[in-house]
């Protein structure tokens, strides 16, 4: 300190001095605010609900008898097996909800007729859409696990 | 200024940032990835390579609605690798549950088969524990508060240590099986079988009473025991009631270990509703107001053959009923209620039926249960007792009162024998001079010669001669009382109450005896007023029918009188009460105990 001109200089590094402490002070609180949201916004999907589960066993392949179409009305799914090749389809109707029974050209629909071939298209009635294939797997047990979170590609099947 | 509130929004930042962390990451999640890397290392075919392909770590949890409330476990989301037979040499929580036959597992083409599906019957069921929980300690229900910890696994912080060692292994999971196998002798849960046995064998089931099993009202009902109490109460209860209920009447009976356990894994499944039978059936069975028969009733009549007399068949049944693991019988002692060696020649027959059928219509303070047992086997036991007829072999007084009179009296005549705590009333003090010393050697030698009736003092004068009872009380008086024998004044003292026993006597009598009895006799003159805990010997039930009714007008009446000397009850003559009211006390007193209540 004394001379004028080295007077300057702590004024020219107090300027960053203030911006960075500034700009600390705007991501901690910019950052906490971040981060108070999104987790809020995370608990907005429940990691875990206490509706039936939508994974779950259905039994070893054995139980499916090849050539067979088993509709599992309690878990909305039906199973059909065609040779070692296994896959579950929805029987919850695209329409309104109502549950599809399996018929002998595909399933159909008891509340508004809609129709549908054995793959799950629609061929007739006022159902928008296919009816959706589920993820089926083997767990490490020999037990079949449908998980009706992931729906796969129409023509999918698990071979056994 | 800057600074701090740069300091302070980075602090905020890095603080909501931990907690973010903390919150979002769960033991549960490094489970299952390490679960998902050793299931791919074991993995062979590509089909099960694909099956984990892409798998992230998801709650696992079953909802299983089938056995009472619905119940969630979310046991799998550490436990992952319970259903994967892959991991039996796996350490938990990655390991294989173990299958067995026993319990229905089935080995099908080289796979096993559950019995109980974990998607059906959940983890909680069997295993109890806290299904929602997510980390370890509130999944197995360590936190002291929880009601269900895992049984045979988890023992709780605020155990006794010297009891939490004996709760441990899987045994403890049987009174869960017994929820739903809830017939009798399910092979399954032979610990539960064993402390059903036992129950029974103890005499448990004379003062508990369980649904469907047992009436005994003398204890509390332990048909939801297992539904209250942890195992650890249960436990310790048993070992020491008074340690964890201090005013439980439950005597310490004398059990090994191995008997304790099954006693408690047996309580422990009494847990009310069944989840085999629906609440319809399980409100049905509440309201049915039928005595079972016990058990034990059965048990032992089959073991006992037609030819037996009716003494050798009384000895059977006192073995079988329990009888012993309270009383003393030769070389086998309860430790908690009197010897019966030679019970023939303290009581009669008609006593000891009486005794059997309600044990309080003799002793009236007795804390015997009325066992409710067939009237032909209380007949066969009193035939047997009648025989236990063997006087005292001759002994120096020393030995006679060691045989006869240390187990209640105790080995220094303190009245603290080993059974006297579940005496009442209690043995006399006999070291208490002051008492001792005020009255007659004549009144002595008749409370042993006769007994006191009304109270566990048997009378001796078959069993030992007058010599020997002059014997003993000698003894007593140089061990225990170790005073001179005084020389009484003469009392005036009527012989009968003068006081004519009228309506307006015991009217009168009542009316001093509330203002001035109370305190220790108690309002209901049962001996339990408010100070009697204070004092010793105890103030006596004034209504013990049989011990009121056999005392002389003339005892009575000095002691309201002049006192009792050595005991809390003092002179009151000194205290202003005349003769006369003297006389409307005994006649209140006697009228409590007018019906004769023995032999009925």
């Amino acid at each position: 300190m004394g001379a004028a001109p080295k007077a300057i200089e702590p004024a020219e590094t107090q300027v960053p001095r203030r911006q960075f402490l500034m700009w600390l002070s705007s991501v901690g609180v910019v950052g906490s605010a971040l981060a108070a949201i999104f987790s809020t916004f995370v608990f907005m999907k429940p990691r875990a609900t206490y509706g039936q589960p939508n994974r779950f066993r259905i039994g070893r392949p054995e139980e499916f008898p090849t050539g067979a179409r088993i509709a599992i009305d309690t878990k909305r799914v039906c199973i059909v097996r065609d040779g070692d090749k296994l896959a579950a389809i929805s029987t919850t109707c695209t329409h309104l909800g109502c549950i599809v029974a399996p018929s002998a050209t595909g399933f159909h629909c008891p509340c508004h007729g809609s129709q549908f071939d054995v793959d799950g298209n629609v061929t007739g009635g006022p159902a928008p859409k296919a009816l959706p294939w589920y993820l089926v797997t083997i767990t490490p047990s020999g037990e079949l696990e449908v998980d009706k979170d992931t729906e796969i590609q129409m023509g999918t099947y698990l071979s056994v | 200024m800057r600074l701090a509130l740069a300091v302070v929004s980075l602090v905020v930042l890095v603080g909501s940032g931990v907690v973010i962390v903390d919150q979002f990451h769960s033991q549960w999640q490094d489970h299952q990835k390490a679960y998902f890397n050793q299931a791919l290392g074991l993995a062979k075919t590509p089909a099960e390579r694909a099956a984990l392909d892409g798998r992230t770590p998801r709650l696992e949890q079953v909802i299983a609605t089938g056995f009472g409330d619905a119940r969630v476990d979310r046991c799998e989301s550490c436990h992952i690798a319970s259903d994967d037979p892959r991991f039996t040499q796996g350490k938990e929580p990655l390991r294989t549950h173990p299958y067995s036959a026993e319990m229905g597992d089935v080995l099908k083409d080289g796979r096993w088969e559950r019995r109980h599906k974990f998607t059906e019957f959940g983890c909680t069921a069997c295993h109890d524990g806290q299904g929602r929980g997510l980390d370890k300690a509130d999944a197995h229900g360590e936190e002291t508060e929880w009601p269900r910890p895992m049984s045979g696994y988890t023992t709780q912080a605020d155990w006794d240590k010297n009891i939490a060692g004996h709760l441990k292994g899987k045994e403890f999971l049987q009174a869960n099986c017994v929820r739903c196998h809830a017939d009798k002798d399910f092979a399954g849960a032979p610990e539960v079988a064993k402390g059903r046995a036992l129950f029974f064998k103890t005499g448990c089931f004379g003062c508990h009473r369980i649904e469907g099993i047992s009436s005994g009202t003398l204890g509390p009902d332990l048909s939801e025991e297992g539904k209250e109490r942890k195992v650890d109460y249960l436990w310790g209860h048993i070992v020491d009631p008074r340690a964890y209920t201090p005013t439980s009447i439950m005597p310490k009976f004398k059990l090994t270990d191995d008997e304790r356990k099954s006693l408690v894994i047996f309580l422990k499944s009494r847990q009310g509703v069944d989840y085999s039978s629906s609440a319809v059936a399980g409100y049905k069975l509440a309201g049915t107001t039928n005595k079972p028969v016990p058990e034990s009733a059965i048990a032992v009549e089959s073991t006992l053959s037609t030819s037996l007399t009716s003494a050798a068949r009384g000895e059977k049944l006192i073995e079988g009923y329990a009888c012993l693991s309270c009383h003393k019988l030769d070389d086998h002692d309860g430790g908690i209620s009197p010897d019966l060696s030679r019970e023939g020649l303290l009581r009669d027959e008609q006593w000891l039926t009486d005794h059997f059928k309600n044990p309080r219509s003799r002793v009236p303070d007795s804390d015997m249960p009325v066992f409710g047992l067939p009237e032909n086997d209380y007949r066969d036991m009193a035939a047997y007792l009648l025989t236990r007829n063997s006087p005292a072999p001759a002994a120096t007084p020393a030995e006679t009162y060691k045989n006869l009179c240390a187990r209640c009296h105790g080995e220094k005549g303190d009245g603290k024998g080993i059974n006297s705590t579940y005496i009442d009333p209690a043995p006399r003090d006999l070291t208490l001079a002051e008492f001792m010393a005020n009255k007659p050697e004549s009144r002595l030698i008749n409370s042993i010669q006769n007994g006191v009736p009304g109270t566990s003092m048997p009378p001796w004068s078959k069993v030992l001669t007058a010599d020997q009872t002059k014997g003993v009380l000698d003894y007593v008086w140089a061990s225990f009382v170790k005073t001179p024998h005084r020389q009484l004044k003469p009392r005036k003292i009527p012989d009968v109450n003068p006081v004519a026993m009228t309506p307006e006597s015991i009217h009168q009598g009542e009316a001093i005896y509330l203002q001035r009895c109370t305190g220790c006799h108690g309002r209901k003159a049962d001996g339990h007023g408010p100070n009697s805990l204070d004092i010793s010997p105890r103030p006596r039930n004034l209504r013990n029918a049989a011990f009121v009714q056999a005392t002389s007008d003339r005892r009575l009446l000095e002691s309201i009188t002049y006192g009792v000397e050595g005991t809390a009850m003092p002179s009151w003559i000194d205290y202003g009460l005349s003769q006369n009211q003297i006389g409307d006390i005994l006649n209140y007193i006697r009228s409590l105990n007018a019906e004769p209540k023995t032999g009925k």
